[in-house]
């Protein structure tokens, strides 16, 4: 069906066909709609000023990390970590991985060993400039019994699109704290792939942000290739205004004895738009699997919107495997409660917002980037 | 210090009247239990002095410390000393108890133009008044509620009211679902509130919580109405011969 539609000017700017809302898995964020105008591809000079301030506003900025940045692209050099950038090709058929090497963006190629206390952060500035598609390429490998926090920090002014394929490979007895925070311009696109593979015993704890572009779209994988490992997987959404936010996971058991969550907090406000699906794959063999998934938004208006498509492929039968997924507005009672003793409604209301949200964030185990987190999503929540 | 003159509510969206003309007079320092049989308007009597949504006033008026009480919002209300220990506290996930505690105080003292408290000031505070009320650090830390057992959480309204220091106190069934030694607690925790300051109003269906919480006056609640006013042997009466002597009556 593809071959019959004539490209648009974002298709020939891009030189790929987007996915759309006739395809299953793109019906509710039909990109081929949705993005409608040219993208540049040319690198963008930034201002070193542009860039401190932009660093200054990044959520887990007071936090101790070691940092590596782009901007508008490019590795800046200097980074302690890094001195050149990768290249990496990112294997799938996912229209956003063919989109990402289309772009061929840089990326780090990072390979972690022993106990790296101090969290990793990767951070990605978009200055002003020309309405530009960037990309972006990873690949982290995290040793065998290694353990560390990485860091993903978008953030941007101006109008852009961003496309970032990572791939993270847990080795045996891995654990991976991973968190992911979208800070970008109100006037942009976030568009990521994301496949981790798990080794046997290995832990990967992935928490998400998504908050402030115009459009967002998360597709995951998460394989585990070894017996014993466990995946936590949560996000949380702060949308408002005509904001769109698309969540698209797949978790694949791929061999028995593995456990995996998923907790995804949706907080909507005015026109914004949240979907959540995700897929849970049990193969044949995958006996004693424990997955849960669940998905739960609240809705601040009513012209407010979430959408969530839980799937379980269940093919072997000695598994505990189930789903939820909730949407309502803020509870009368609890909000009665807090406001009977004294809080005003505003107040009321804000404290009941942080506290549903919250329930994803602290899943975050680092504990200065929790309140971190918890601290932006109060103000951005108040805004 | 309250002065409830005729008072008649009906549900909002439903024309039956549910309180029919009641009249109630508290001084400070009074402690009022109101008794009656199920659906003679008990709880609705507290919530609309509470302010919560979904009730109507048709006629009549409610005074609180000279002031019209019913034109006040919950928190208005709350800032100005009325406190409701609800018959089934509310469980809210994801707010500490110790935070909402913080929170509501330095609310209420804001809005009364006070100095707000530091967070060691209010951890002071409420860890003094939590030890007296059997309340543990580690249920201050738990969300507001959750998880808490019965007595728990009555404890934890009786807490919240000792940090709030209200001066009209409108306890719901406080009794409901305590077995005696949780009712000793709470009881114990009440009298200790007990002012020449401070006015209660104990709403209660058995005679059983008046054993401990000893009030000045005992009201009958009817279909809406007070039917009969006395002393404290008033719920003595009730427990020993029922409540159709004064339905009846009313009837």
């Amino acid at each position: 069906m593809n071959a019959i539609l004539t490209r648009t000017p974002t298709e020939e700017s891009l030189g790929v066909a987007l996915p759309h809302r006739r395809m299953e898995e793109w019906k509710w964020t039909d990109l081929r709609r949705l993005l409608d105008k040219p993208y540049g591809q040319a690198a963008n000079t930034a201002a070193p000023k542009d860039v401190e301030r932009l660093l200054k506003l990044a959520t887990v900025h007071g936090v101790n990390t070691r940092r590596i940045v782009f901007v508008n692209g490019q590795l800046q050099v200097g980074s302690k970590l890094l001195d050149t950038a990768a290249r990496n090709t990112i294997e799938g058929s996912d229209p956003l991985v063919v989109m990402g090497n289309a772009l061929g963006g840089q990326g780090v190629d990072l390979c972690l060993s022993g106990n790296v206390d101090t969290p990793i952060e990767i951070i990605h500035i978009a200055t002003k400039g020309e309405t530009r598609a960037i990309g972006y390429r990873h690949r982290v490998t995290v040793e065998a019994g290694a353990s560390a926090t990485l860091i993903e920090t978008f953030i941007g002014e101006g109008e852009y699109l961003s496309n970032s394929l990572v791939e993270i490979s847990l080795g045996d007895g891995a654990t991976l704290d991973r968190i992911k925070v979208e800070q970008e311009a109100p006037a942009s696109t976030h568009l990521a792939h994301t496949a981790f593979t798990l080794g046997a015993k290995a832990i990967l704890r992935d928490f998400t942000l998504t908050s402030c572009a115009k459009l967002v779209r998360h597709n995951g994988t998460c394989t585990f290739n070894g017996e014993y490992a466990e995946a936590h997987i949560s996000g949380s959404y702060l949308l408002k205004g005509r904001q769109h936010g698309d969540t698209r996971l797949i978790v694949d058991h791929a061999v028995p004895h593995c456990t995996s969550r998923e907790l995804f907090k949706v907080v909507m406000d005015d026109h914004a738009r949240g979907i959540f699906q995700g897929k849970v794959i049990v193969r044949p063999h995958a006996q004693k699997t424990d997955g849960k998934q669940s998905s739960h938004a609240l809705l601040l208006s009513e012209t407010a919107e979430f959408d969530a498509k839980p799937e379980l492929e269940i093919y072997a039968d000695d598994v505990v495997c189930g789903h939820g997924a909730t949407s309502g507005d803020l509870n009368h009672d609890y909000l009665f409660y807090l406001i009977s003793r004294g809080v005003p409604k505003a107040e009321a209301r804000a404290m009941l917002v942080a506290a549903f949200v919250g329930e994803a964030i602290e899943t975050v185990q680092h504990e200065k980037l929790r309140e971190a987190l918890l601290t932006f999503a109060a103000s951005r929540l108040a805004e | 210090m309250l002065s409830i003159q005729n008072l008649h509510v009906k549900l909002e969206d439903e024309p039956r009247e549910i309180l029919k003309g009641l009249t109630l007079d508290v001084k400070p320092g009074e402690v009022h239990a109101i008794m009656g049989p199920n659906g003679s308007g008990k709880s609705t009597l507290s919530y609309v002095l509470s302010g919560r949504e979904g009730y109507e006033v048709t006629d009549g008026s409610v005074t609180f410390k000279g002031e019209d009480l019913l034109a006040l919002e919950p928190d208005q209300r709350a800032a100005k000393g009325v406190f409701l220990a609800f018959q089934y506290p509310i469980e809210i996930p994801g707010v500490a108890t110790m935070q909402f505690l913080r929170v509501a105080l330095n609310a209420q003292r804001k809005a009364r133009g006070e100095k707000e408290l530091s967070v060691p000031e209010i951890m002071r505070l409420v860890k003094d008044k939590a030890a007296k009320l059997n309340v543990s650090a580690e249920m201050l830390k738990r969300p507001v509620n959750v998880g808490f057992s019965g007595g728990e959480k009555k404890r934890a309204e009786i807490l919240q009211m000792a940090v709030l220091e209200p001066s009209l106190c409108v306890l719901d069934e406080t009794d409901s679902g305590l077995d005696i030694d949780a009712l000793r607690v709470v009881a114990d925790g009440v009298n200790a509130l007990r002012s020449p300051d401070r006015a209660m109003v104990v709403i209660t269906h058995y005679q059983r919580l008046l054993d401990y919480i000893v009030p000045d006056f005992v009201h009958v609640l009817s279909d809406g109405r007070i039917v009969k006013s006395g002393g404290k042997d008033l719920a003595h009466d009730l427990e020993a011969n029922g409540y159709a002597a004064y339905v009846e009556k009313a009837a």
